[in-house]
């Protein structure tokens, strides 16, 4: 709010509200008990992957950029990996999603997503590369770690945290309410998801 | 974690000594910001409450939080570990500056931020020892990245028995971040989330007359709204409603009932909690406010505002209500046509009555809007008592020229050709009835420029009306000072003491025109007055003359100027009375059948989804009676109306009244006519052209009826 922006405030006002009429149809978030917005992605293994194969089974889409704090805080001591796993026992399809742009924090090569999987005993269903942004932004995702839960109909019923701590403490971690697990149990067992939207914490997604 | 818990041992092991001395702290550099506990006085007495305060001085590029640090980051944390009987409060929040990142929007502080807040001793505390308090407080910095970094901090304080008062370097600073920091003002905030969109409206007294322009809503709660969408603003007169784009937790099980946040006007931050329910009215209706006018920024559409300013003016020449101004023009010009220097000196002594008249005008209108009246352009023809003076001069302009009296040798004129100093005084007249008279036709280049205007800042304001009196007066000056044009009129004779006679007709129409509309302002009774005192004041004007014809009729002119002053005095005390209400009688003047406006009757009936054909007009605007004749009142718009099931409303707008001058504000006029077309429900409507033909209208509404 210093002097000097505020003469070329009428010129930025008129960009921002230009730019967003272009970002906004990109940026509408997707709804809840809506179907979840469809996409097709390239993974790690050079193979094209989309939301559709996977219809009858439940998905975690995760928004990850392994720079980020609060996704070092999931995954440095386990807990994010723990997870993934769980929900593989439980057939659970976890996709995820770099959506960092080439040469911004977080983002991954094919062969750089393999070795980090790797280092860090990740074990997700595929790790999508979204350079481009498009899934990103079809979700509106907009933080790392940033969560998704899609039911076996297609339906979306999760969006949100992963856990109730915005915090990249990992002291955190203990006695988080973690949402995520919440709503895979619930639709494991045929409920509704008892609390479908949370507000999602971390760092901004680099797009 | 290893790192940072080894971070909180050194600085445990290298905790200075208690020292009994004035507040003492250290600034601790965390990475990319240095951070430090200040406090607002040197010491602090038993059970005594001081400011203290977190500050950051944080790299450039880099940022940390607000409490609501928006679609991603984290707040700035403390924690206090303080001995027994200590308290300390919750941070005092300042205003938060929006952070773009890509498409996102963070909320938070770039450079210094002071973050205040209480510090309370125990009555238990000893005066003579001095305290050490420490605090670990953690922020999230980022630029592109996110880094979270901690610093322990610590505060000694000296404990003293007497209250200790602000001093030292921090005392002024802290005062000033308390004094930023939002606060409640008494305002009264509701929300509403439909399919039309979440709503907030507030109201309250500080935002009246407010400067609105970039006015934004800080939540809270980071998950009531999207934080990067942009907030529309709608101006009310009580008040503002911004237009939110909702976000997860409206999606929940359990939408919000309470939104609490920073309501960003102007530069003022208030503390706001709305609660869920219906939107006031007082909160909407005057439009988005213009962009803020600063430096560089007016200069984007002040130029086009004068263009359209001058070529509106050159149109007014050509409006039906001029008609008879022009005539007046054209008799005084024809007078000095053979006299090069004495049409000059006349032309200039027009343009300077015209540009006069508008920049008075203009002020009048400006301080009348400050004062809070509904005014628009027209407004002199809302006073009854204005429109009965206007229609008595009228008449006497018309008596004259009719031959009945003479005005000095000024409008005399006929053959003699000199201009004297009456001349000049008879054409500065002349500029200031014609504008005066001119007002209420409002042309349609002229709109868009006043509308403007009257948002704007008072110079640009005064510009816009100068350029507009420029216009309207350039043809009569252009024709002064062109030798051509002048030597193609006639020479002088016979001929113009019939031009003269006939022009007076003109005159009388116009006298005959606003003596109606004086009629439909305060009914037959205005009627009587005004006429029996324009009978009054025809016999003033024939006994002038005779004083004039006979020589030294001092008595006769007495005995004129009497009857005159008692015709004007006639119509002007004692005030008229209060008129009927808007809507009401009104029938005489249309004859298409019509719901009177108001805004709860369009916003019922766009609730129903019909569509509505909305006129705002008034007896005096003379575009709006020829549109009505020529336009409106046309079996093919009946048949129209009939077909698509429009609900036909009129705001009258004859007298002033400030729902309709809210709505012509808020479609960016500042005069009628204005004519909307609403097709379905939640669409904008479409504005009509101000000159309009039956084909236009009937177009439109059916358009409307097929697209709603």
């Amino acid at each position: 709010m210093t002097t000097s922006t505020l003469s070329r405030r009428p010129i930025l006002l008129g960009l921002a509200a230009a730019a967003a009429l272009v970002a906004a149809p990109a940026l509408a978030a997707p709804a809840i008990g809506k179907p979840a917005p469809a996409f097709t992605a390239v993974d790690s293994t050079g193979k094209s992957r989309s939301l559709a194969e996977f219809k009858g089974k439940t998905v975690v889409l995760e928004w990850t950029n392994e720079g980020c704090p609060y996704v070092q805080k999931h995954y440095n001591a386990g807990a994010m990996q723990g997870l993934q796993k769980s929900a593989g026992r439980d057939g659970v399809v976890w996709l995820t999603l770099i959506s960092s742009a080439p040469g911004k924090q977080g983002y991954k090569t094919a062969a750089e997503a393999n070795d980090w999987k790797a280092e860090s005993g990740a074990a997700p269903t595929a790790i999508l590369l979204d350079p481009k942004g498009e899934v990103g932004r079809a979700y509106a995702a907009r933080t790392t770690p940033h969560m998704y839960v899609v039911n076996p109909a297609g339906t979306l019923v999760y969006m949100g945290g992963i856990d109730d701590k915005n915090s990249a403490d990992a002291a955190t971690l203990n006695g988080a309410k973690n949402y995520v697990v919440a709503a895979l149990g619930d639709v494991k067992a045929g409920r509704a998801v008892a609390q479908p939207v949370s507000a999602p914490y971390g760092c901004s997604v680099k797009y | 974690m290893m790192r940072r818990l080894a971070g909180f041992l050194l600085a445990a092991l290298v905790l200075p000594l208690s020292l009994a001395g004035p507040a003492l702290a250290a600034p601790v550099d965390t990475g990319h910001l240095r951070a430090e506990l200040i406090a607002q006085t040197q010491a602090i007495a038993p059970g005594q409450t001081i400011q203290v305060a977190l500050r950051q001085e944080i790299d450039k590029g880099w940022h940390t939080y607000w409490r609501n640090p928006g679609d991603s980051g984290e707040a700035t944390k403390i924690g206090w570990t303080l001995p027994a009987g200590w308290q300390a409060g919750e941070f005092v929040w300042q205003p938060p500056q929006p952070q773009p990142a890509g498409p996102l929007v963070n909320y938070g502080y770039s450079g210094e931020v002071i973050l205040p807040m209480t510090l309370t001793a125990p009555a238990g505390a000893t005066p003579g020892q001095s305290v050490t308090l420490r605090a670990a407080a953690a922020f999230l910095v980022c630029e592109e990245i996110c880094i979270p970094e901690d610093a322990l901090l610590e505060l000694t304080l000296p404990v003293q028995a007497e209250p200790a008062q602000p001093a030292g370097r921090w005392a002024q600073p802290i005062a000033r971040a308390l004094e930023a920091a939002p606060k409640p003002a008494g305002l009264t905030a509701v929300f509403h989330n439909d399919d039309a969109g979440l709503k907030l409206a507030v109201t309250g007294d500080v935002l009246t007359g407010a400067d609105m322009a970039e006015s934004y809503f800080f939540p809270f709660d980071g998950a009531v709204i999207d934080h990067a969408a942009p907030q529309a603003i709608e101006r009310g007169p009580q008040g503002l409603t911004l237009s939110l784009t909702p976000s997860y937790a409206f999606q929940g099980p359990e939408p919000p009932q309470v939104m609490a946040g920073v309501l960003k006007v102007g530069e003022t931050y208030y503390e706001i909690e709305a609660q869920a329910g219906p939107l006031p009215a007082e909160a909407a209706g005057l439009g988005p406010p213009v962009a803020r006018a600063g430096g560089g920024g007016a200069g984007l559409g002040l130029p086009l505002a004068v263009v359209f300013a001058i070529l509106g003016g050159l149109i007014l020449n050509l409006m039906p209500c001029v008609f008879p101004i022009l005539a007046m023009k054209a008799a005084s010009l024809a007078g000095h046509a053979h006299e090069q220097a004495a049409a000059r000196r006349q032309g200039l002594a027009f343009l300077a009555g015209v540009l006069a008249t508008f920049l008075a005008l203009a002020l009048a209108l400006i301080v009348a809007q400050a004062a809070g009246a509904a005014v628009g352009w027209g407004f002199q023809l809302q006073s009854p008592p204005v429109v009965a003076a206007l229609c008595l001069l009228m008449l006497a302009v018309a008596l004259n020229l009719s031959g009945v009296f003479e005005i000095g040798t000024s409008l005399q004129g006929v053959g003699t050709g000199l201009a004297s100093r009456g001349g000049l005084a008879g054409a500065f007249f002349t500029g200031v009835l014609a504008v005066v008279v001119a007002a209420p036709c409002t042309a349609p280049f002229m709109a868009p420029a006043l509308g403007w205007a009257l948002t704007q800042s008072a110079p640009a304001a005064l510009l816009v009306f100068a350029a507009l009196g420029l216009g309207f007066a350039a043809p009569f000056v252009a024709v002064a000072f062109a030798p051509g044009l002048l030597s193609r009129l006639p020479r002088p004779g016979p001929w113009m003491d019939h031009l003269r006679k006939v022009l007076a007709f003109p005159m009388y129409g116009a006298a005959a025109w606003l003596l109606w509309v004086l009629t439909l302002q305060v009914g037959p009774m205005g009627l009587a007055r005004l006429l029996a005192a324009a009978v009054v004041l025809a016999l003033a004007a024939w006994l002038y003359g005779l004083s004039q014809a006979r020589s030294g009729g001092v008595a006769l002119k007495g005995g004129a100027a009497v009857l005159a002053v008692a015709a004007l005095a006639a119509v002007l005390i004692p005030a008229y009375q209060t008129p009927a209400p808007a809507g009401e009688a009104r029938g005489a003047v249309a004859e298409l059948p019509y719901e009177p406006y108001s805004a709860e009757r369009l916003a019922e009936l766009r609730a129903q989804g019909a569509p509505v054909f909305v006129n705002f007009t008034a007896a005096w605007c003379v575009t709006c009676q020829v549109n009505e004749q020529v336009a409106l009142a046309r079996q093919g718009v009946a048949d129209a109306l009939a077909g698509t099931g429009t609900v036909y409303l009129k705001g009258d707008w004859t007298r002033k009244d400030e729902v309709i001058a809210a709505e012509l504000a808020r479609h960016g006029r500042a005069g009628v006519p204005l004519y909307l077309v609403y097709g379905g429900a939640g669409a904008e409507p479409v504005i009509l052209p101000q000159i309009l033909t039956e084909g236009v209208v009937v177009r439109a509404l059916q358009a409307a009826a097929s697209a709603g």
